[in-house]
């Protein structure tokens, strides 16, 4: 699914602009660092896609969904085809391992047997299949991290995106992170990544998009974290 | 189908994580039904009583000792407006009252000489011929006494209108708990997994899969409570109306099995309903707000 952002602010209230007419096209299949300072407006730009908010402005279009007018019904099938990995992982603590990456199978109707493979596999793909009976409060924040790619992932969504994922996590932690999504990448999803982290972004070479207060004041491809460009 | 599975299975975790909450729904929800259907069964009863009453449309009057029945009934006869005109010698009657008294009949010696009069008893066609009879009987110089349940309906009807009512109000007011009791502890589940509803949606659940083991959760606790109500309410009423019937054998209780099971059947019918209502309301809201963009 290609996304096509035209033209989106957002204004929040009290006059808070996050997002100033951005731009913004990315191809099925591409993988993307979001990049720029903390308030610039990437976890907006995230949540504009996710839906979870609305442009003041501008049009946004996911495959065959117009965001703008897309109805409650249709959200919900359009929001199985993302995998979301939340900036602070947003875990059911009282739910297992297994069961955090479970639910979101279950919430599309796949049957118990199908729900049990796919989950075992991909906990097996993240490297979590031995702490699946313990709950996320047991788990070091790395693995917290991985639970919620593959619950991001589990239902092999066409688009990932990935709010700092690496956030708080070592270096080579964070290696083991970006090595997933880009394999994850490689099957043939998208993959939008917003991150601080200039070490992996220059390290693992893809399409660089720069956000400063809420513009994109850079896009390149197989960019570095910060180009030549001088702020 | 596994969608049906899955929605079974986290309605009785619902049901169950917070099983005090439950039972205390359960017990409550009982409560209010059997104050419901105690106030249905009082004015069904009432409505039942003055059907009775209702039904005699028949005036008895006692004419003097001695006086010829039958001359005394070709007068009355043409009176008009008359249906059935029943004579009652003495004896008879007092056969009619040891009929009635049954196993106790033996009080009725004690009345030594037979004191009953001989008695016409005339059934007229409405409630309405029934004053102007009596009064054209009592002008009649073979009759002593005139009795007719005019007044006795009228007083019953009043009674019935108010008992009516009464439960009119206790309906409303029960409703209105049940409602809420139960809003309530579907609200208490909906906020304890606002977390889990959050998520859920945004990764793609409809609305419909979050909202159904809270709606479930609800209609399930209605049911139950007021099935419990239900049968509490009509196995009481069983044995409170044989010990009244006993005491007061000259009140006719309302004992149609049929009727009593369609109040039963009506009792749970309401308690699913406004499970439903309620936690529809409980939840369809907070579900709305969640998926709700900034
Ligand atoms: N719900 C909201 N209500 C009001 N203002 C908001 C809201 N969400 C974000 N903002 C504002 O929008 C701006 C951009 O925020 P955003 O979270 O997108 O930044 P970010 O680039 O993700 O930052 P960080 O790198 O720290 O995560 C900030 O100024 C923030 O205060
Ligand atoms: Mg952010």
């Amino acid at each position: 699914m290609d996304i096509r952002i035209s033209g989106v602010t957002k204004i929040f209230e009290g006059d808070i602009v996050a997002l100033d007419g951005v731009y913004l096209s990315v191809g099925a299949g591409e993988f993307v660092y979001l990049v720029g300072t903390t308030g610039s407006g990437k976890t907006t730009l995230l949540r504009v896609i996710s839906r979870e908010v609305l442009p003041t402005k501008g049009q946004v279009l996911v495959g065959e969904f117009d965001l703008r007018r897309i109805r409650y019904n249709d959200l919900a099938y359009y929001r199985r085809d993302l995998g979301i990995v939340f900036q602070d992982f947003r875990l059911l603590p009282h739910l297992t391992v297994f069961e955090n990456v479970a639910f979101i199978l279950e919430a599309m109707g796949v049957p118990p047997k199908e729900v049990r493979d796919r989950s075992g596999f991909i906990l097996e793909r993240v490297g979590m299949w031995h702490r699946r009976f313990l709950r996320p409060p047991q788990l070091s924040g790395g693995e917290q991290q991985r639970v919620a790619i593959a619950r991001a992932i589990v239902n092999a969504p066409a688009i990932l995106l990935a709010d700092e994922p690496t956030g708080n996590l070592d270096p080579r932690t964070s290696d083991e992170i970006v090595q997933l999504l880009t394999s994850i990448n490689a099957s043939g999803t998208t993959v939008i990544m917003a991150t601080h982290n200039q070490y992996l972004v220059d390290a693992y070479r893809h399409r660089v998009v720069e956000v400063h207060r809420g513009r994109i004041i850079r896009d390149e491809p197989q960019g570095r974290y910060m180009a030549d460009v001088d702020l | 189908m596994s969608t049906f599975r899955y929605l079974m299975r986290d309605t009785f975790r619902l049901l169950f994580r917070h099983w005090g909450m439950s039972l205390l729904t359960l017990f409550s929800i009982s409560a209010v039904f059997f104050l419901l259907g105690a106030s249905s069964l009082l004015s069904l009863n009432a409505r039942h009583l003055l059907d009775n009453v209702e039904g005699q449309l028949t005036v008895q009057a006692y004419l003097k000792a001695g006086t010829d029945l039958a001359a005394a009934r070709d007068k009355v006869q043409s009176f008009g407006n008359i249906v059935q005109i029943t004579s009652v010698t003495p004896d008879e009657a007092l056969e009619r009252l040891k009929a009635r008294l049954g196993n106790r009949a033996e009080v009725v010696t004690l009345l030594g000489d037979n004191p009953l009069p001989p008695t016409l008893e005339i059934r007229v066609e409405r409630a309405s011929h029934v004053p102007p009879l009596a009064r054209r009987l009592v002008a009649m110089a073979e009759v002593d006494d005139v009795v007719y349940a005019g007044g006795l309906a009228e007083k019953l009807s009043r009674l019935s209108s108010f008992v009516g009512r009464l439960s009119m109000a206790i309906l409303v007011i029960a409703i209105v708990a049940a409602v809420m009791v139960l809003f309530n502890t579907v609200r208490m589940a909906v906020y304890s997994r606002r977390d889990e509803i959050h998520v859920m949606l945004q990764v793609g659940a409809t609305q419909t899969y979050v909202a159904l083991p809270f709606v479930l959760q609800g209609m399930l606790l209605g049911m139950a409570g007021a099935a419990l109500a239900a049968l509490t309410l009509l196995k009481g009423y069983a044995s409170a109306v044989d010990v009244l019937a006993s005491t007061m054998p000259f009140l006719q209780f309302l004992r149609d099995g049929a009727l009593l099971a369609r109040l039963g059947v009506v009792l749970v019918g309401a308690g699913i309903s406004l499970g439903w209502i309620a936690s529809w309301l409980a939840v369809v809201r907070f579900i709305r707000a969640a998926m709700k963009p900034l």
